[in-house]
C-alpha cells in the first residue's frame, strides 16, 4: 500500500521522466533555501539556552540528532521532526485503527505506532444510552460492539509514561466504520488540523484523516440520534456511483502517498477532480501518466 | 598463489587500500517500515526493518523499559556459487547474534519501551564481507524507519596476504587462509563496537590491519551519510506544503 | 542467553549497582584484582582425550573423539576438526535442552576459530588416504556449571583434551593399497595429535560505558557488564582470534590495551596446561607398569603440587606454594596409610568418622568463609569456594590448608574432619568439593 520509490514501481517513458523531473525540480526550488534537514549523528549548532527536545541528544557537550529529519525551532525549543517514523501519539488526536484482539474489558487496536492502543469498554459510548456504568453483561457482549478486524475511529485519551496508549470513543462520531476503504499512508503526511472528519456532500462520502496515517474513505453515515433505538440495522446496498467515488478518492490518496505529498482534504479533492477532468479511468489512476500529472499539478499549486 | 602482484595490484585490480564500489539505496521494500539495499562490489545485501511495534512474544522480553531488538541473518541459497544446503546454520546464528548486539548498542532502546524492532537481513549475493554489508544495510534501514540511534554503525573488513594489509577482501582473498579482521565502529563517537578476527596475526601486524579497516569504515560512513542526506532532503521538499 | 527467560535468574537493582560502584573503586565483589583469574584446575579422565576444567565456579568437560570419514571435496588431504557444545540445563536454568541456542553456537565458533583457523591442530597429519579417508576429530564440550566466563574454561578444556587425546594408529595396506587397517591400542600404541601451538582465550568484561575492564568475569559480573571481548592468543605472541560481538562501543586504546594484557598472560597459562598434561601423561605411563600403589602415588604427587597452586600474579602465592611443598613433604613422611585416588583417609582415623551423609551440613560453609576472609585480609588471594583435588593427590588439600591462615587449622579442623570423612565415604569427589579441604590436614596429622 505504501509505495515508496516511484521509479521502482512505475515505468516512466522518456517524456514522462522529463516532465516528472521538471516538476520535482520546481518543488525543490520552492522549499526554503536554508537546509534544515539532518541525519543521525549530525551535530546541531544551537544556542546553549535552548531546550533540547525530541530527536536530539547531548553527547560530550555537543548536540547530536538521533533521527533523520528536519530541525524545528519553536520559541525556546529545538527538536527534530522525523519524516518516516511511526506515529507518535498526542492526546486528543483523532486516529483510525483496526481491532486486533478482544480482551476482558477492552479492545486492542492497531494504530501504526510503537505500541497498540487500548480501547477500554468504559470509554466507549453505548449504542442505546449515552453514558452508564458498564456491567458484566456488557463485558460478555463486547463482541456485539467490535470484533477482530473491525475498523474503528477514536480519539487518543491518555498516554502512559511507558508509552502505553489509551483510546476513547465516547462521542458518537467515533466508533465502528463500515462500508468503505481503509488506506495506510505515512503518518508524517497527515498534519494536525482543526477538522479531521470531512463530509464530501457532492459525492456522499465520509473522509476521516487519522493522524496516525490511517485514512478512512467510506459511504456517508448519518450520525445516529442516540435516543432512537434501532432494533435491526438494515444492510442497505451502496449504490455503484458511491462506490466508484470512494475508489476515486482512495486512488487519489494512494497517488499522493506515493509521491510523498501532504494530505489535506483540498489536495485530495483537487487530485480527484483532476482525474475526472483528464478523463482518467479509475483503473488508470495508479498508472505513470496520472502520477506525473499530479506531480505537475502540485508544483503548480504550490507556487 | 599471488594475491598482490609486484606492482601492488590485487586480483581485481584494486590497490591495497581501495574499497570495492559501494551502491546504497533506501526504501526498497514497500511493506517494511525501513529498508535498504547495500552493495559492496559483488556482495549484495537487503535489510528490512519492522518496528517499533507491539511485542509479539512477551517471553522474549528481558528488559521492560527498553525496546526488544531481534535480528535475523540469512543467506539466500542462490547467494553463493554452489547452492547452499540450508539457510540457517551455525554461522547464521552467530552472525544474527553479533549483528543484533551491534545494532542494539547504537539504537536508543530506552526511548521505545515495550516495543519490538525486527531487523531482517538477507544476503542476495555473497562475495566476501557479508557481515559488514549487513551492518551497513541495517544502519540505513533503521535510519529510514526513523528509529532513534546514537550514531551510524558502519563496518568494514581488512586482511593480510602476501605480507600486505588489504582493505575490503572479496571471497577469493578471504578464503586464501590469511587473516580476516572485521571492524564495526560508531564514527562520530569514535568507538569500536564490533571486532572479529580469525587466523593468526602477530600483534603489530594486527594493529596495522585494524587501523586500515577503521579507515575503510570512515569512508563507508561518508557514503552512507550522503545517501541519507539525499533521501531526507527529497522527502522534505516533496512533503512541504 | 535467550530461551527460558521466565526461568532466568534476574539480577536485582541493588546487586548491579553494588557491583558497578565497587568496580569504580577497582574492587571486585569476590575480592580479586581487576585482571586476576580465578583458580584454574585441570583434571583428566580415564580415557584418552577427556578433560575437566574448573575455573572458579565454572565447570566444563571436554571430550575428543576421532573417526575415519571422507574428506571435504575442496580439501582432500586434510582431516577436519569440529567442535560441538552442549549447554546442559543443569548448568544454568536459562539453558534450554535440545538445539544449541545463540550463546552455545557462539562459544563453539569462538573456540573453533581459535583452534582451526589459526592452524593449532595439524590437519594434514590426519590424512590417511588422500581423497578417501581422513580422520575427523570431534571435540565435545559440556558445560556442567555456569559460573561465568564459559569461553575461557571451555577453551582450556578443549586444549587439554586435545593434548591428551590419542588416536588409533592405522596403516594402509591390502591388495591395492586402498585398505585401511586400524590397529587397536593393545596392538600398537595410539598416536597423539600434532599441535603446533596452544591458543588460549582471555575474556574481558567492559563496564561503565567501556571505561572499566575486568578479566574473567563471574556470573554476576556478566549480568552487569555492558560489553565483552574474547582475545585468543598463543605463547608466541600471535593473536589467533578476536571476538567482540557488538554491544557497548569502546575506544581503540582500550581494545589494544586488552590485547596486550592477553598477550602477556598467554605464556603463563600455556605453561600450566602443558605441565598438567605432562603430569597426566607421566602418570598414565606409570600406570602401564604394574607397581606398588604407594610408591606410584607418592612419586607423582610431589612435583605437581607446586604446579597446582600456581596462581598468576601474586608473589604471596609463590610463597604459599613453597610453604605447602614443605608441608607436603612433612606430611608424606608421616602418613602411613596407602593413598588412593579416592582418599580413603577414613581408615586412618576411624574415630573421626561419625557416619553418614546426614552429618554433612552445607551451612558449615560459614566457617570456611571466615577463615577465607582472614586469609584474604593477610594475602589478598583469590577467593573461591570450590576447591578441587588432584586425582592422585591428597596432599594438595593439605597444601591448601597451608595457604589459609595457619592458626585456623587447629581450631576448625575437628569439626571439619568428620564432614570431610563422610565425603570421602561417598566415594566421588569433584562436584561436591565446595566444602572444606582443611579437614584433610587434621586427618593426615592423625
Amino acid at each position: 500500500m505504501m509505495m515508496r520509490k516511484l521509479k521502482l514501481e512505475l515505468p516512466l517513458n522518456q517524456t514522462q521522466k522529463v516532465r516528472f523531473e521538471r516538476a520535482m525540480e520546481r518543488l525543490k526550488l520552492l522549499t526554503s533555501e536554508t537546509n534544515n534537514s539532518v541525519i543521525v549523528a549530525d551535530s546541531i549548532h544551537e544556542d546553549a539556552l535552548l531546550l533540547k527536545g525530541h530527536g536530539t541528544s547531548e553527547v560530550d557537550g555537543e548536540l547530536l540528532a538521533n533521527v533523520c529529519g528536519v530541525i524545528v525551532h519553536v520559541d525556546k525549543l529545538v527538536y527534530v521532526r522525523t519524516l518516516r517514523a511511526k506515529y507518535k501519539p498526542e492526546v486528543r488526536d483523532i486516529v483510525v485503527g483496526r481491532v486486533i484482539e478482544v480482551f476482558q474489558s477492552c479492545w486492542r487496536v492497531e494504530l501504526n505506532s510503537n505500541q497498540d492502543g487500548v480501547l477500554k469498554l468504559s470509554s466507549m459510548n453505548m449504542p442505546d444510552t449515552v453514558q452508564r456504568r458498564k456491567t458484566s453483561a456488557d463485558e460478555l457482549n463486547m463482541r456485539d460492539i467490535f470484533v477482530e478486524d473491525d475498523v474503528v475511529c477514536a480519539e487518543v485519551g491518555c498516554i502512559h509514561r511507558d508509552g502505553g496508549l489509551e483510546l476513547q470513543a465516547s462521542s458518537h462520531k467515533y466508533g465502528k466504520l463500515e462500508k468503505g476503504e481503509l488506506l495506510k499512508v505515512d503518518p508524517y503526511l497527515v498534519n494536525k488540523s482543526y477538522h479531521h472528519f470531512h463530509y464530501i456532500e457532492s459525492l456522499g462520502i465520509d473522509l476521516i484523516l487519522g493522524r496516525n496515517g490511517y485514512i478512512w474513505v467510506g459511504e456517508h453515515v448519518q450520525v445516529q440520534d442516540p435516543l432512537i433505538v434501532e432494533t435491526r440495522k438494515e444492510q442497505s446496498h451502496t449504490p455503484l456511483e458511491t462506490r466508484q467515488n470512494i475508489l476515486r478518492i482512495g486512488n487519489a490518496i494512494r497517488v499522493l502517498s506515493n509521491l510523498g505529498f501532504t494530505m489535506t482534504k483540498e489536495v485530495i479533492m483537487e487530485t480527484s477532480n483532476l482525474s475526472n477532468k483528464e478523463n482518467i479511468d479509475l483503473h488508470d489512476m495508479l498508472g505513470s501518466e496520472f502520477h506525473v500529472l499530479v506531480a505537475e499539478n502540485e508544483a503548480g499549486r504550490r507556487r | 598463489m599471488e594475491y598482490v602482484n609486484p606492482e601492488g595490484l590485487r586480483l581485481d585490480g584494486r590497490r591495497f587500500n581501495e574499497m570495492r564500489q559501494i551502491v546504497a539505496e533506501v526504501g526498497v521494500v514497500s511493506k517494511a517500515d525501513g529498508s535498504a539495499v547495500f552493495e559492496m562490489g559483488n556482495t549484495k545485501v537487503i535489510a528490512a526493518v519492522y518496528g517499533p511495534r507491539e511485542i509479539q512474544n512477551k517471553s522474549l522480553q528481558k528488559k521492560n523499559d527498553h525496546a526488544l531488538v531481534l535480528c535475523e541473518y540469512s543467506m539466500a541459497q542462490f547467494s553463493t556459487g554452489d547452492r547452499r544446503r540450508q539457510k540457517f546454520d551455525r554461522r547464521s546464528t552467530e552472525l544474527s547474534l553479533v549483528i543484533r548486539q551491534t545494532m542494539e548498542a547504537c539504537i536508543l532502546t530506552e526511548l521505545l519501551p515495550h516495543s519490538q524492532i525486527d531487523i531482517f537481513l538477507q544476503v542476495l549475493q555473497a562475495d566476501g564481507g557479508t557481515r559488514s554489508a549487513c551492518i551497513n544495510a541495517a544502519t540505513l534501514a533503521l535510519a529510514d524507519a526513523g528509529i532513534p540511534m546514537r550514531d551510524l554503525a558502519v563496518s568494514c573488513s581488512a586482511g593480510y596476504l602476501n605480507s600486505t594489509p588489504l582493505l575490503d577482501l572479496n571471497y577469493v582473498e578471504d578464503s586464501a587462509g590469511g587473516a580476516d579482521v572485521t571492524v564495526g565502529i560508531l564514527p562520530k563517537l569514535d568507538k569500536v563496537t564490533l571486532l572479529q578476527m580469525d587466523a593468526k596475526l602477530p600483534m603489530e601486524t594486527f594493529e596495522t590491519v585494524f587501523a586500515l579497516a577503521s579507515e575503510g569504515c570512515k569512508a563507508i560512513a561518508e557514503r552512507i551519510r550522503e545517501v541519507l542526506q539525499e533521501n531526507t532532503k527529497q522527502l522534505e521538499y516533496r512533503r512541504a506544503a | 542467553m535467550e530461551g527460558r527467560v521466565a526461568n532466568m535468574w534476574r539480577l536485582t537493582v541493588n546487586e548491579s549497582k553494588f557491583v558497578e560502584t565497587a568496580l569504580q573503586s577497582e574492587l571486585r565483589v569476590d575480592g580479586r584484582g581487576l585482571y586476576d583469574y580465578r583458580k584454574l584446575t585441570i583434571k583428566f579422565g580415564k580415557e584418552y582425550g577427556s578433560s575437566e576444567v574448573q575455573l572458579g565456579q565454572t565447570h566444563v568437560m571436554g571430550f575428543v573423539t576421532a573417526q575415519l570419514v571422507q574428506p571435504y571435496k575442496d580439501r582432500p588431504n586434510e582431516g577436519s576438526l569440529s567442535i560441538f557444545t552442549e549447554f546442559s540445563p543443569m548448568a544454568d536454568p536459562s539453558f534450554e535442552p535440545g538445539r544449541p541456542g545463540e550463546s552455545a553456537v557462539e562459544l563453539g565458533r569462538i573456540i573453533d576459530r581459535g583452534l582451526r583457523e589459526s592452524r593449532a591442530v595439524d590437519t594434514e597429519s590426519l590424512c590417511v588416504l588422500a581423497g578417501k579417508m581422513v580422520w575427523s576429530v570431534r571435540i565435545d564440550l559440556h558445560i556442567l556449571d555456569n559460573g561465568g566466563n564459559l569461553v575461557d574454561a571451555a577453551n582450556i578444556a578443549a586444549l587439554a583434551a586435545l593434548m591428551t587425546f590419542r588416536r588409533p594408529d592405522c596403516t594402509v595396506g591390502g591388495e591395492n593399497g586402498q585398505e585401511v587397517i586400524i590397529h587397536p591400542p593393545e596392538e600398537r600404541e595410539p598416536l597423539p595429535l600434532i599441535i603446533h601451538h596452544l591458543p588460549i582465550a582471555f575474556t574481558f568484561g567492559f563496564f561503565n560505558k567501556g571505561n572499566i575492564v575486568v578479566m574473567d568475569p563471574t556470573y554476576v559480573e556478566e549480568a552487569v557488564m555492558c560489553g565483552r571481548m574474547t582475545v585468543t592468543v598463543n605463547a608466541n605472541g600471535d593473536i589467533c582470534a578476536i571476538q567482540k560481538p557488538g554491544e557497548e562501543g569502546v575506544s581503540q586504546t582500550v581494545i589494544l590495551h586488552c590485547m596486550r594484557l592477553a598477550s602477556s598472560r598467554a605464556a603463563a597459562t600455556t605453561k600450566i596446561i602443558r605441565e598438567e598434561v605432562e603430569a597426566y601423561n607421566r602418570e598414565r605411563s606409570l600406570q602401564k607398569v604394574k607397581r606398588h600403589p604407594t610408591l606410584a602415588k607418592s612419586e607423582v604427587s610431589g612435583p605437581t603440587v607446586a604446579v597446582k597452586e600456581e596462581h598468576r600474579k601474586s608473589s604471596d602465592q609463590e610463597k604459599a606454594a613453597e610453604i605447602s611443598r614443605e608441608h607436603v613433604e612433612r606430611l608424606d613422611l608421616c602418613s602411613e596409610e596407602p593413598r588412593s585416588n579416592k582418599e580413603e583417609e577414613v581408615t586412618a582415623s576411624p574415630t573421626n568418622f561419625k557416619g553418614g551423609p546426614s552429618k554433612w551440613d552445607p551451612y558449615s560453609e560459614a566457617m570456611d568463609v571466615d577463615s577465607l576472609k582472614a586469609s584474604l585480609a593477610s594475602r589478598g588471594d583469590s577467593v573461591t569456594k570450590s576447591s578441587s583435588k588432584k586425582t592422585t593427590n591428597g596432599s594438595e588439600n593439605a597444601e591448601k590448608d597451608a595457604e589459609m591462615s595457619v592458626e585456623e587449622v587447629t581450631g576448625d579442623l575437628g569439626k571439619k574432619d568428620t564432614i570431610e570423612a563422610t565425603k570421602q565415604k561417598d566415594g566421588e569427589m569433584t562436584l561436591k568439593d565446595a566444602v572444606k579441604p582443611k579437614k584433610k590436614r587434621k586427618n593426615k596429622n592423625n
